[in-house]
């Protein structure tokens, strides 16, 4: 259908000719219409001129922007946890100020500034139009507003400024996912300008507050405003009336969110708890909690650097970010893989005398004295290590990796929050490439009670956990319930999402199952400190060791420094007959799962079942004292 | 086919060139001015803009690098892509940020209606090309052509930017208008054009696209609400006077009356601090690289060249006109930029790639069959 190429300019004369003409007529065209516009253009700037210049001279209508209010941040109740209040910001407008020297001198006094800190501010927005306000200092407080107000008279110029700020009604509480506000900084308004945000506005730094911004955030108003000469406003023109954000209703409830952090008070570390058949999570806490209200209008250097040099790492958002060995928790897959692959029996029995040869090292069990006969009960419910040294070394690394990944270790939960981590599930083909080495047999004994490579969140672990619970269903932890508007009209909401099914017969299941009951109300169980008499409940202990040196074994407790003492792991079930509730604690460097990690979660499920306890449970029994039954 | 005559090379379109150059470095320090207010919040636009002009420069070279009579061969692939771009910019757009208009490339906001201006014009230049035989055309003939045009033009209007849309109906009214009609068929066309103006209002207009067009019919009625931007660009453009208020100076820029201003409304910016001379001499600028465009039509080796040619002037003449017509209060607000003076990445690089194709006409002018 083309033309061969070599002919396209053959062009009729003729038909050359009319063009011409055509291209004549449309210049003529073109002429037409630049005269228009030079018509217009001396209409305009010549012929009434005089009267559009004593316009512009008049012309004092602006805009003003009206902040929108931003949502709320709610509990899955509705109990307001993040709302806003009024932030007084003491502002300077030089157009209104001309000789300033004596109002800067009163301020400095009014505000407890140097003359000098003023003057640096005023210079710094030197460059901004003689009208526009230059904040000399935010958020003060209601003596100083009122000292201002009072003295109006005395300082033209200064002018407060109202502006919408966060009100953490709970204090720090689930700091770390509620993240916090800050002013937009030149790249995010260079690609979020689009969305109508301007300099000097606020917008989410971290956790929900950044990655629900567009929910939470609503839509500006603006208002038209009639200026005299000097700029002050006279007459309001016209008014629209700035879109309140969405509520963010969270899946968390606030009394299982605070009785979980008030447990965790001066420790480090994390909790997680988890609705078993849906996902949603009842309390995130990553201990110690992170002070909010430090954080807004920048945070000062010597409060980051407190922060950054702190042991207790409260910049690590530990339930999601902290990896640890999972330690004995992570006994309950090798166990289901066990039974799954055939390797054991719930009736097999492995001696245990404390420890076990293996090539030319001795791995020991916690219980230096042994357990003795052990079978599968036993062994989960007493944490027995030789036990499980023996059921990995049968599995293999590989098989128990299967299995692992089934509950989803090893990658990210899908939890929406930033910086998630993976974990850790070494393979055989993982460490040839990580460390061109082989993998070793003796690797696998300590992969198999939780230690060596393995690494894993404390989420992890409390999805694992519901997931042992509700028979290998694995859901996406989810955060967020809903976004309503002002109305209470849904915006958008988050229904569970299963991610995937780790299939296993029933009764393995059951047997697993059975032995963290026993962990928590048998005998010897290494977990009675989370023993409720009116509901059962099913738990692991764990114990991450964070050095394995020989120079701290004679040590005990409070003799070993801080920084390498054993992570405390607890995680569990309730109730067992018909799970609801997983609870996963961990301990940084807290010692003992049964005696340290245990404790907590009971708080959690205290708070979780409150309506269901008897009375009689309220004088709680003393937990039982760490004697040498609780594991290492 | 990549081979390079040297010959092309003295025969590069300087004049051109340098009336670009001229629009470019104006255009420039208006935006200068334009920007000032917000100078120190984000990335300025004025060094973006810089960036965008080196890319366009760029763009002219590599596309007289290749003849023009290539684009006859990729006329279906372009007019593809320009398809494609505008169902991105519908579907991927609307999550960026509630206007549909952009295409988030990571380095670069795209606005894809703006090289579908461009891809349209080589499109229509290539079938007309192809399917002239000097008749006439009649209006069967034209399905084709229409067709063509109307799937962009509703593209657009989804997203919704009513001013472009209507560019694609002016630049396939002008290019059909070139080449032979048969008088039936203009008559047909022109009646069912006028017939569907009450149609399109009742219709097609969204509610606050009537308000613009009402407002602009009676501007006195609602002063604060629909018809600000055009109230104060107009003061801005008549308290110009005859030379001016002076660079950086003019209040309605400087004390930020003026919406827009540094985009559609840049030339009042220009208008109020350079006065009647100044406006006089950038409506010159381009009163000069419309009718030296319209030369080189005239000149064009062949019949291809020639509509192209008179597509891209068409173009830049049309978005020149409504625009200027515009800030001066004589057509309603619509969203149409000043060609390569307004700020903005995707106008500018079209209209510089429109440019790369006229000098690339021009070079060629003397050239025998390849």
């Amino acid at each position: 259908m083309l033309r061969p190429l070599g002919n396209i300019n053959k062009m009729d004369p003729a038909e050359l000719n009319i063009l011409k003409k055509r291209i004549d007529i449309v210049s003529a065209v073109v002429i037409f219409f630049v005269v228009i516009l030079v018509v217009r253009l001396w209409h305009l700037q010549i012929q009434q001129g005089a009267e559009y210049s004593r316009l512009s001279e008049v012309n004092r209508i602006r805009t003003q922007y009206l902040a929108a209010p931003r949502g709320n941040i709610l509990d899955r109740n509705g109990e307001i946890i993040i709302s806003n209040r009024p932030r007084f910001n003491v502002v300077w407008i030089r157009e209104d100020a001309p000789h300033p020297d004596e109002v800067i001198k009163q301020l400095a006094g009014l505000l407890g500034m140097d003359i000098s800190e003023l003057l640096d501010r005023i210079r710094a927005g030197a460059d901004h139009p003689r009208y526009m306000p230059t904040r000399l200092k935010e958020d003060v407080d209601w003596k100083t507003l009122v000292q201002i107000e009072n003295n109006s008279f005395n300082l033209p110029g200064v002018q407060i400024e109202v502006l919408p700020s966060r009100d953490y009604l709970y204090g720090n509480m689930a700091s770390h996912l509620i993240g916090y506000l800050g002013e937009i900084n030149r790249q995010e308004l260079d690609e979020r300008s689009a969305e109508g945000y301007l300099a000097g506005d606020q917008i989410g730094k971290m956790g929900v507050e950044k990655l629900f911004e567009p929910y939470l955030k609503g839509e500006k108003g603006y208002s038209l405003v009639e200026v005299d000469v000097h700029g002050f406003a006279q007459k309001q023109l016209q008014i629209h009336e700035p879109l309140p954000g969405g509520d963010l209703r969270l899946t968390l409830d606030i009394k299982i969110q605070k009785a979980a952090e008030d447990a965790m008070a001066d420790k480090a570390g994390a909790v997680v708890a988890m609705e078993v058949n849906t996902g949603r999570l009842l309390a995130l806490v990553s201990a110690p909690a992170l002070p909010l209200n430090k954080f807004e209008g920048g945070i000062p250097t010597p409060v980051w650097r407190g922060l950054l040099e702190d042991p207790k790492t409260p910049l690590i958002n530990k339930p999601i970010q902290g990896q640890y060995p999972p330690g004995s928790t992570y006994k309950l897959i090798t166990a289901l893989a066990g039974l799954e692959e055939k390797v054991i029996t719930p009736e097999t029995v492995h001696y245990c005398p404390g420890f076990i040869n293996f090539g030319n090292r001795r791995y020991g069990c916690w219980k230096k004295g042994g357990h003795g006969a052990v079978n599968l009960n036993k062994a989960i419910s007493e944490s027995c290590d030789v036990y499980f040294y023996q059921v990995g070394q049968k599995l293999g690394v590989d098989t128990l990796a299967r299995y692992a990944a089934l509950f989803g270790l090893g990658r990210k939960t899908g939890i929406k929050l930033e910086h998630e981590k993976e974990g850790l599930v070494p393979t055989s083909e993982w460490k040839q490439r990580r460390h061109q080495e082989p993998w070793q047999e003796g690797e696998t004994m300590s992969v198999a009670i939780g230690q060596g490579f393995n690494l894993a969140t404390p989420l992890q672990i409390n999805r694992m956990t519901a997931a042992v619970a509700n028979g290998g269903k694995l859901y996406r932890p989810l955060l967020v319930d809903s976004v309503r508007d002002q109305e209470g009209n849904m915006v958008t909401s988050f229904p569970p999402v299963l991610e995937n099914t780790a299939i296993a017969k029933e009764n393995s299941w059951r047997l697993v199952r059975q032995g963290m009951i026993d962990a928590v109300n048998g005998e010897h169980a290494t977990a009675r400190a989370a023993k409720f008499s009116e509901i059962v409940v099913a738990g692991k202990t764990g114990t991450a060791q964070v050095v394995r040196l020989a120079h701290f074994e004679h040590l005990k407790g409070d003799a070993i420094p801080y920084k390498f003492r054993d992570h405390a792991w607890f995680t569990c079930y309730a109730p067992a007959d018909n799970p609801e509730i997983a609870v996963t604690v961990l301990v940084e460097h807290g010692g003992g799962g049964g005696s340290v990690a245990a404790p907590i979660a009971k708080a959690v499920l205290k708070s979780y079942f409150a309506g269901r306890l008897g009375a009689a449970a309220a004088p709680e029994p003393p937990p039982p004292p760490a004697t040498i039954d609780s594991e290492e | 086919m990549l081979r390079f005559d040297r010959r092309l090379l003295q025969n590069i379109d300087w004049v051109m060139l340098a009336a670009v150059l001229v629009v470019a470095i104006l255009g420039l320090v208006n935006l200068y001015s334009a920007s000032y207010l917000t100078k120190s919040v984000g990335t300025s636009v004025f060094i973006k803009q810089i960036y965008y002009y080196l890319m366009g420069f760029g763009i002219i070279f590599c596309i007289i690098l290749v003849d023009y009579k290539t684009l006859i061969a990729w006329n279906y692939p372009i007019y593809a892509a320009m398809i494609i771009l505008l169902l991105a910019a519908l579907i991927l757009g609307a999550e960026v940020a509630g206007t549909q208009r952009w295409l988030n490339l990571g380095f670069f906001r795209l606005q894809p209606s703006e090289p579908a201006k461009l891809m349209l014009v080589i499109t229509l230049a290539s079938y007309y090309f192809r399917k002239d035989t000097g008749k006439g055309f009649t209006l069967k003939e034209l399905a084709v052509p229409i067709t063509l045009t109307a799937v962009p033009f509703l593209l657009i209007l989804k997203q919704p930017d009513l001013g472009t849309a209507l560019l694609l109906a002016f630049i396939f009214v002008s290019i059909t208008l070139f080449v032979k009609l048969k008088w039936s068929t203009l008559a047909v066309l022109a009646g069912t054009g006028l017939a569907a103006i009450p149609l399109a209002w009742h219709f097609f207009l969204k509610p606050y696209q009537r308000q613009r067009v009402l407002t602009f019919l009676d501007p006195e009625k609602d002063p604060l609400g629909a018809s600000y931007h055009i109230t104060q660009s107009k003061i801005a453009v008549g308290s110009g006077l005859k030379f001016g208020k002076g660079y950086l100076h003019g209040t309605q820029a400087q004390l930020d009356f003026l919406p827009e201003r540094h985009t559609d409304f840049a030339f009042s910016v220009w208008a109020e601090e350079w006065g009647f001379v100044g406006s006089l001499v950038l409506l010159a600028c381009y009163f000069f690289i419309i009718l030296w465009g319209l030369n080189i039509a005239l000149a064009a080796r062949d019949k291809f060249g020639m509509l192209l040619a008179f597509g891209i002037v068409s173009l830049i003449f049309w978005q020149a006109f409504i625009n200027l017509a515009m800030v001066l209060g004589l057509l309603p607000v619509v969203g149409m930029p000043l060609p390569m003076f307004s700020y903005g990445g995707s106008s500018l690089i079209t209209t510089l790639a429109g440019i790369g194709l006229l000098i690339n006409i021009r070079m060629r002018r003397f050239m025998g069959p390849s």
